[in-house]
């Protein structure tokens, strides 16, 4: 098991579930922008016989941002998922564990949320009116 | 491979199929659906194997029996999806099995961690990745909107009937009811909206379904391509007789399908004989033309059907009726009973009498 | 907190795993007596007072036992559509009351059934699988529950006048709010929002449950899997329901007051209802799915006889569901004509959410293989599910392709797909989990024969139900029909569902016989009857009201498995809070990711208040229902009254000693504040969900915007309105800024300024509140003529009945300190209040940022 001073670097108040949630954020976040980008752009810019246009354009970037953005928190999450030495399943009652296990899990959750995030940009690829 | 196979040969024995049964339809409808092409014969043991799905795949309202560029796409994709999900079922529920009833050894963590990631992840991903690619390819030519100076049609979706308008590039409009007829091969615009409440159009043998929203016009196009007749439902809940809401598609070669459109321009013919003479009088006493209209004649009213050709329609009731006589004289006796909630009064009081000459009034409007 | 107040000065270093049980147990005279001491505190009350519990383990079962009759009910209703439907043309029932049982039929199933069940089920099992003796409120689950029952039977018995709603449990307006007069509609709003609401009060529990009471040493990677689900399920109520209540609000003022948010006439949209429903009710199938597939997840290692492999892939599937869930709601419009890239966007999302889906049930499969399978009744229903649900899944990744779905939308098929996800993900899950937990009911098990019998009547029956449907659907066979015309190909696969839906009701009969047969003789099964490794099996049989007799610490995530003599220790009290010695109930609450004892709550007993508030909250929406309005407002008074003799009575009393020794060496503070106490956390939690309601409305105004030219109007028609809205702004906030100087003048016992800063606080609310109305009143918007002023009355409204609640926060407060309730150092209502306008404050500023700025930019 680690010692006390492993104990104090991973302390619960250096950490939080928050991180876990940010790569699910960022999907959201992206999800969302696309759809009112393009909701609005359709409704209010071009009508309904318009082109996409610059809306794909501002997808892709979101996207290429998005991904940027989960893959930064994968990397945080990796550095924590591979703390200290020991590579069992985090199943005990350390801080250590604990550590390596939210960096587990948010490295997955940023995997999730990378491919959904991949799903939606792909949209832009194929569809490109606003019939 | 296999599965393009498997579903070519499921199409051929269903246009068999289909011929069956629509002779049945035919012979009681008064021959007004005209006969597909006879399916091929094929090895006898395939035929009998495959005659439930036959059965199974075919009818007038079959999303799988397509006559449609859209309902041909989308059926097509669906014999992938089935065939997959039918490979993929089978492998999830026979690796449970394994685990559960053979009791193998305990399997190693790292198999078990394998099986998460190859099974649950990687597969699952490109899987469904591939599907995604096939559905959004898809997509755009079936939004695609009718190109300019196709035949456009508006359909207004009231509670519990059709409004079928054909509109002519000057803008003109000639107006029909709970039937479309379209001519093959050409594509058609077809305008959707709704007075009341939210009713959705649908013709599954030619394309997918779309909403027909009060305060929104929805342009949906289709291109038949093969003739025929079939059936159209409303597919939104609409309230209490929303399973009683259907409509006729005959799909027709070009000729014909003029002819029929410059017939439907005219004004209605004139009553022919005494009994139907009498009918029309009672049509206006009773004042019928106050909703209905019967154009060339005083009755204008625009809350109900048009009814100037109602006589040459396919049914009557919105799809709910074969269109005899006597079909008529049912409906005006009994329309509540037919048709719960219906707007339109019963008229079960007037004398068989009167109802058997507003019958025939009616039925003769061909 | 790395080091919690309290621990003995020579533990301080120790790692939180080195805490051990007691070396030696008490002598047995004193284990005979704190277990005395013990149940005298947790007693339930006996005869006609046995309705006034508010225990987990008592509402627990109510809640599911109820559930479960509204599941039998709906299970009824469903056999009278197939019999409708057996043949074509059949006249066994009318259109009207098809129409009204196909819409209670899903209403029932889904606000009745399935989102109760997994409150029933959690407040009944979480805190014996965390280690706590309850909820950390249980009076709140009770409010809950008793609210659920009124609502429930309200909206079930409608029917039995001939007066249930008939708009679908979609409610799809215009039809739901111009077309259907009758009071079905208003009783399917105000009884189910009653309902929405008790739900998001469970939600509530259930976070503060799952975050603060797990036992000491259960950290979050070690927290039992059904935790993790269900708190994520719990999140997601929290931003599914509101946007629904949010709609809910929109058609009752335009069924009631003709307010036209959904008549194209008048500027209206009938279309935003569906966005509202559809946010709500796309993630609400996976609020179904995931606490089922929860109960899974703790079967399937005990009858693996090994942990779940995959722990932490366990926990991205729930997170990523809960996430992904939420990107969904528009592939229930795909027919609607929305343009093609936003179907396709929704399409991908629906693809992406299969994934997570799909790891949990590798999961569940590898911990099978890794394991050494021992077969049982609650497995044989995993599996049935498991084949049921795949089928499922796999149907809906079809119908989530955006050309399939043009066909398959609103079909039979549709009708087979949700079914075999629901009835495969939640239901065999759920009778499995009947199975399995039932022994934790009275001690006894279900029959083993009779539950195979069950299960083979369910699966056959299921099968031959809803496999047809498919095809049905793809011969083009729509939803909501209750009669279909003869040779359209679809008459035979009618009549084989409707045979196969009796099979399914006789499964459900042998079930109920088993779980309603007398028991009698049937000896108590033994303790820990499956050999799990989870804590809720430490119950004995029968089980004590205690919850658990002694609070372990933990130190991995299956203790019966990992921790030796365990249960002795436990039973010996050897561990935490052996003793009640005040007779008071207590917990111990938790830090929420290492889980260090911070706290010993002491939760309320039994009580009639929350039962009569319960009653005439529900008195206020039935009563309004019939337009009653004095009777609903008397009604409504009461409920008021009720309430705040509850939160008087009951909540953040002073305790008698500063801290309190909870055993092994721990001494624990018995009060705690602010962001530590749990009042704080469920203040917090709601206000999320009041806020996501709030956003709704925005949405609203915003979607009003997109699809109008005119909206907001260009000249203004109220140039007045923004003059008054900016005035109203400054006074709210004037007051928010207030509140939070006096909860600083409290804490520093400064009681002059504290005596005099919060009544003008009061003033400073009331005239700001005052002054956003007199806003649209004077610039005379009439709410009637067109959607605009609708919703600038809407969003006005919604803020000033915020400041209000918040008006009489501080005079609660004003009233405590007063009474000597409150003090400098016991605090926690002053802290909650300044926490809620925080929020009031927001909603403040958005309402007039919306209203008096957006025009400007626009």
């Amino acid at each position: 098991m680690q010692g006390g001073l492993t104990m104090e670097r991973v302390a619960e108040k250096n950490e939080n579930l928050w991180l876990m949630v940010v790569s699910p954020g960022i999907w959201a976040a992206h999800f969302l922008l696309c759809y009112s980008t393009t909701a609005v752009w359709c409704a209010k810019v071009v009508g309904r016989d318009g082109p996409l246009g610059e809306a794909r354009m501002a997808i892709a970037i979101y996207t290429v941002l998005a991904l940027a953005g989960i893959g930064i928190v994968g990397w945080i999450a990796a550095r924590r998922q591979s703390y200290g030495s020991e590579t069992v399943p985090q199943a005990f009652d350390t801080p250590g564990e604990r550590h390596r296990f939210l960096g587990f899990v948010t490295l997955l959750l940023s995997a999730l949320s990378a491919v959904a995030t991949a799903y939606v940009g792909l949209t832009a690829l194929f569809i490109q009116t606003c019939h | 491979m296999l599965v393009q196979i498997i579903a070519q040969n499921i199409r051929r024995h269903r246009i068999g199929g289909l011929t069956a049964s629509q002779r049945r339809l035919a012979s009681a409808r008064s021959g007004r659906i005209c006969c597909r092409r006879q399916g091929r014969k094929v090895g006898s043991l395939v035929v009998l194997g495959s005659l439930l799905v036959l059965a199974g795949c075919s009818g007038p309202l079959s999303t799988l029996d397509a006559a449609g560029r859209g309902a041909e796409r989308i059926a097509t994709l669906f014999w992938w999806l089935a065939a997959s999900a039918i490979l993929i079922w089978v492998a999830v529920i026979g690796l449970t099995v394994y685990a559960v009833r053979l009791r193998p050894e305990p399997h190693s963590q790292r198999a078990a961690k394998l099986l998460i990631i190859g099974g649950g992840v990687a597969l699952p991903t490109l899987v469904l990745a591939g599907y995604l690619v096939y559905g959004l390819s898809l997509l755009p030519d079936l939004l695609q909107p009718a190109p300019p100076g196709s035949l456009r049609i508006a359909v207004t979706g009231e509670q519990w009937w059709w409004r079928v308008r054909y509109l002519a590039p000057d803008g003109e409009a000639v107006e029909l009811a709970n039937e479309l007829r379209l001519p093959v091969g050409e594509p058609v615009e077809v305008l959707l909206d709704s007075p009341d409440v939210i009713h959705s159009f649908w013709i599954p043998s030619l394309a997918g379904k779309l909403d027909m929203i009060p305060g929104r016009v929805n342009r949906m196009a289709l291109e038949p391509t093969k003739t025929g007749v079939f059936q159209g439902a409303c597919a939104e809940y609409c309230g209490t007789a929303h399973a009683l809401m259907r409509f006729y598609v005959a799909v027709e070669e070009k000729e014909k399908f003029a002819r029929w459109l410059a017939r439907q321009k005219q004004p209605a013919q004139a009553a022919a004989g005494p009994l139907a003479r009498r009918g029309q009088e009672l049509f206006l006493a009773n004042g019928c033309g106050a909703c209905h209209a019967i154009r060339g004649t005083p009755a204008e009213g625009v809350i109900g059907p048009d009814l100037t050709h109602v006589g040459g329609r396919l049914s009557l009731g919105a799809g709910i009726l074969p269109n005899e006589a006597d079909d008529f004289l049912r409906w005006m006796a009994r329309t509540e009973d037919l048709k719960p909630g219906v707007h339109m009064p019963s008229f079960g009081m007037l004398p068989t009498q009167h109802l058997r000459a507003l019958a025939a009034y009616l039925d003769g409007l061909e | 907190m790395n080091t919690p107040p309290g621990r003995d000065p020579e533990r301080l270093g120790a790692a939180p795993g080195d805490v051990k049980p007691l070396r030696e147990a008490p002598p047995i005279g004193v284990q005979h007596a704190q277990a005395e001491r013990l149940l005298k505190a947790w007693k339930t009350p006996q005869g006609w007072r046995y309705w006034s519990a508010v225990n987990n383990s008592q509402v627990g079962l109510w809640y599911t036992a109820a559930a479960f009759a509204f599941f039998l009910f709906g299970g009824i209703l469903a056999l009278l559509m197939r019999t409708q439907l057996a043949v074509p043309g059949n006249d066994f029932l009318s259109a009207d009351f098809y129409n009204q049982i196909f819409t209670l039929h899903g209403s029932v199933m889904m606000f009745l059934f399935a989102v109760p069940l997994f409150e029933a089920f959690s407040i009944f099992l979480l805190p014996q699988m965390l280690g706590a003796r309850d909820l950390p409120f249980p009076r709140l689950s009770a409010f809950g529950f008793w609210s659920f029952l009124l609502g429930g039977t309200f909206v079930c018995g409608s029917l039995f006048f001939n007066a249930a709603p008939q708009g679908g449990w979609f409610m799809y307006p215009p039809l739901s709010s111009q077309y259907q007069p009758g009071i079905g509609n208003d009783i399917w709003l105000l009884g189910l929002s009653f309902i929405e609401l008790a739900a998001i009060a469970a939600a509530v529990e259930i976070i503060v449950g799952v975050l603060k009471t797990r036992s000491p040493g259960m950290r979050i990677n070690l927290m039992p899997l059904y935790a993790w689900y269900i708190l994520v399920v719990a999140g997601m109520i929290l931003f599914a329901f509101p946007p629904l209540i949010a709609g809910d609000i929109l058609l009752e003022l335009e069924r009631l007051l003709h307010w036209p948010f959904f008549d194209p006439d008048r500027g209206g949209d009938p279309l935003l209802w569906q966005h509202l429903f559809w946010i709500f009710g796309h993630p609400e199938v996976y609020i179904v799915f995931l606490p089922a597939i929860a109960l899974v997840a703790m079967m399937v290692p005990t009858f693996a006889r090994t942990p779940m492999v995959g722990y932490g892939w366990i926990v991205l599937a729930a997170v990523g569901t809960g996430f992904l869930s939420f990107g969904l709601w528009v592939h229930h419009m795909f027919t609607t004509g929305l343009p093609g890239i936003s179907l396709a966007l929704f399409s991908a999302a629906s693809e992406a959410v299969a994934i997570p889906t799909g790891v949990q049930l590798f999961c569940f499969i590898a911990t099978l293989l890794a394991g050494r399978v021992v077969r049982s009744v609650p497995l044989l229903f995993v599996f049935g599910g498991l084949a049921v649900f795949v089928l499922g899944g796999l149907t809906g990744v079809m119908v989530a392709l955006v050309p399939f779905d043009f066909q398959a939308h609103d079909t039979y098929f549709i009708v087979a797909h949700l079914h075999y996800v629901l009835v495969g993900g939640a239901v065999f899950p759920v009778i499995a989990g009947f199975y399995y937990f039932f022994p934790l009911v009275g001690g006894k098990k279900l029959s083993d024969r009779l539950g195979r019998i069950t299960f083979w009547l369910l699966f056959i029956g299921f099968n031959v139900t809803f496999l047809p449907m498919h095809l049905s659907g793809l011969l083009g066979m729509p939803r909501r029909v209750f009669t279909y015309a003869p040779n359209l190909g679809f008459d035979g696969l009618n009549l084989i569902s409707s045979i196969g839906a009796f099979i399914l009701a006789a499964g459900f009969a042998v079930f109920v016989w088993d779980v309603l047969r007398p028991k009698g003789k049937q000896p108590y099964a033994q303790r820990n009857p499956w050999g799990a490794g989870t804590l809720e099996w430490t119950a004995e049989m029968p089980d004590k009201p205690w919850g658990i007799r002694s609070i372990p610490e933990i130190d991995g995530r299956y203790p019966l498995w990992d921790q030796p003599n365990i249960l002795r220790d436990i039973d010996e009290g050897r561990f935490y809070l052996p003793d009640a010695e005040e007779g008071k109930r207590e917990t111990l609450i938790t830090t929420s990711v290492d889980a260090q004892p911070i706290q010993c709550l002491r939760v309320p007993g039994p009580t009639w208040l929350t039962l009569f508030a319960a009653l005439f909250t529900g008195g206020l929406f039935i009563f309004a229902t019939f337009h009653l309005w004095w009777v609903a407002v008397a009604s409504g008074v009461l409920a008021f009254a009720i309430i705040i003799a509850w939160l008087w009575t009951g909540t953040a009393l002073i305790p008698e000693k500063e801290e309190k020794n909870v055993g092994l060496g721990l001494r624990l503070p018995l009060y705690r504040s602010g962001p530590e106490s749990v009042g704080w956390w469920a203040m917090f939690i709601t206000m999320l969900a009041d806020m996501t309601a709030f956003a709704g409305l925005v949405f609203g105004y915003f979607f009003y915007w997109t699809i109008h030219d005119d909206f907001p109007p260009d000249p203004s028609p109220a140039p007045s309105l923004f003059g008054l809205m900016l005035l109203g702004a400054v006074l709210l906030l004037g007051s928010w800024g207030l509140t939070v100087l006096v909860r600083r003048w409290n804490q520093g016992d400064r009681r002059a300024a504290f005596y005099g800063g919060l009544p003008v606080a009061v003033a400073l609310a009331v005239a700001g509140g005052a002054t956003l109305l007199a806003g649209p009143w004077h610039a005379g918007l009439d709410p009637v003529s067109h959607v605009y002023p609708a919703m600038v009355w809407l969003l006005v409204l919604w803020t000033v009945l915020h400041v209000a609640v918040g008006v009489i926060m501080q005079g609660y407060c004003l009233a405590q300190r007063l009474a000597g309730r409150m003090t400098a150092r016991y605090d926690i209502e002053i802290r909650n209040v300044t926490l809620y306008w925080h929020f009031v404050a927001l909603t403040v500023a958005i309402t007039v940022a919306v209203i008096a700025g957006f025009p400007l930019v626009a």
